[in-house]
């Protein structure tokens, strides 16, 4: 093993290395960490080590490497804690975040070994156990089922509804970004930004609208220009439809805060009444309305939010008899 | 004309065949293949959810020209540095310029051009729902 001598770096190196490594916890510490209760190791390994560990992004050792692992826990698994408790070469203390208890991290050190193929710390200790259990209990309580708890229940069957912990993914783990490439983990994570703007159940799981309209977000208008400010028109046109559907009723006042007439107008809707038609099927095949919900705002399961004008009484009966 | 049809046709078949990559990318991410991986470069991903954080849908596509159509717009390095498309902001004064290739050029190896999370997407090409097991 290297000496403790080789902690000594040249200062400016050192300082660089640890810029990146802040911006790295910064970027990796993105849920509130409450130290009520303490975590299981997966838990933690997973908010705070799996942004450096999992890569081995600034020469971090990669979960899974057991010629690596196995090599520094020779020197004693007093000292891995030691280093992990303190901070050691890039790695800061305790990743990052003083707020994670000692035991939690000893436990997160114990999950990583485990996983790199060091087998003697598979064995629960009394306090793993204790946390174990004890997320388990929040997790049901959130009703948030982890990996393991799906494979085993039988609810597990459900090929169309994503979990709460298949929504926004930190880039690393979406299955679209390379987890190999750097720059990966330099991006900000969804759920970082999403932390104080209006929940949707579907989409991005924001309600853009909304946060647009309580100012949590400021968006430009003009490209460099931050005090430009939207030409809003607020008018409402209804279209109505077959069957029992309620009316649609499509408010250029929210979609003019975000778009220009040109967007829409005339290549997508012919600025006329009754020059459109337009139907779900169409728009699921991503025309029309589809140009834009169902890719980037928000999706066609949300029915009601165009189907928004109840038709009266009368009028769905006429509708019946006509049919 | 005839061959940005044939390239989309291209593309309908490739999904229909290869898919579905099973991911859980956020709603609205683009990933852009039209010439990245053949110039050795990662394939790009463009979050929709970020920049709309701080621009109206119009900076980009009125203004700036952007179709609403992944891969549709035809861009390259060229046009960027030129100051067109992606150009018009990654310039190091409104944001960071282009020498940042890999934070731009992050999709996986392989992956084609679509928009993620898409109904269209999730129609043609299954249920978008990652296959658990098959990822972790």
């Amino acid at each position: 093993m290297k000496s403790q001598n080789s902690r000594l770096m040249p200062p400016a190196r050192s300082f660089a290395n640890t810029i990146s490594v802040a911006v790295l916890v910064l970027l990796a510490t993105n849920s509130v960490i409450t130290a009520a209760e303490v975590r299981s190791g997966k838990q933690v390994y997973d908010v705070s080590c799996a942004g450096c560990h999992a890569s081995g992004v600034l020469n971090a050792p990669k979960i899974g490497d057991e010629q690596d692992w196995s090599k520094r826990e020779r020197q004693g698994f007093q000292v891995l804690l030691t280093h992990a408790l303190k901070g050691y070469k890039n790695m800061p203390a305790k990743g990052g975040n003083p707020k994670i208890e000692d035991k939690e991290i000893e436990i997160a050190i114990k999950y990583i070994l485990a996983n790199s193929g060091l087998d003697r710390y598979q064995q629960t200790s009394v306090a793993k156990q204790a946390a174990d259990k004890a997320a388990q209990q929040k997790k049901s309580v959130n009703k948030l089922t982890t990996q393991q708890t799906r494979k085993s229940s039988v609810n597990s069957f459900n090929r169309l509804m994503k979990s709460a912990d298949e929504w926004n993914l930190p880039p690393a783990e979406d299955g679209i970004h390379d987890p190999d490439n750097g720059g990966t983990y330099m991006l900000q994570k969804p759920k970082q930004a999403f932390e104080t703007l209006s929940w949707s159940k579907s989409g991005n799981r924001v309600d853009w609208v909304k946060a647009l309209d309580n100012n949590e977000i400021s968006p430009r208008y003009d490209r460099l220009d931050d005090q430009v400010k939207p030409i809003v028109m607020d008018l409402n046109i209804v279209r109505e439809v077959k069957g029992s559907m309620p009316d649609v009723v499509y408010p250029h006042k929210q979609h003019t805060e975000w778009l220009d007439c040109s967007n829409c107008h005339p290549a997508i809707f012919i600025p006329q009444k009754g020059a459109n038609q337009i139907s779900m099927a169409s728009i699921l095949l991503g025309q029309q309305c589809g140009v834009c919900h169902g890719k980037v705002a928000f999706p066609v399961s949300e029915c009601r939010r165009c189907h928004s004008k109840q038709k009266t009484l009368k009028a769905a009966a006429e509708g019946k008899q006509s049919n | 004309m005839f061959k940005s049809r044939a390239n989309n046709l291209i593309i309908l078949i490739f999904i229909l065949l290869v898919s579905p990559v099973v991911a859980n990318a956020e709603y609205g991410d683009v990933l852009i293949n039209n010439y990245s991986e053949a110039a050795g470069m990662r394939p790009v991903v463009f979050p929709h959810w970020f920049h709309r954080i701080r621009f109206r849908c119009k900076v980009c596509h009125a203004d700036l020209g952007f179709k609403f159509e992944a891969g549709g717009n035809e861009i390259n390095m060229l046009k960027i540095i030129d100051g067109e498309y992606c150009g018009a902001c990654h310039n190091g004064e409104v944001a960071w310029a282009v020498e940042n290739c890999d934070l731009c050029h992050t999709g996986k190896p392989g992956a084609p051009t679509q928009v993620h999370e898409s109904t269209t997407y999730k129609l043609f090409a299954g249920s978008g729902k990652k296959k658990t097991g098959s990822a972790q």
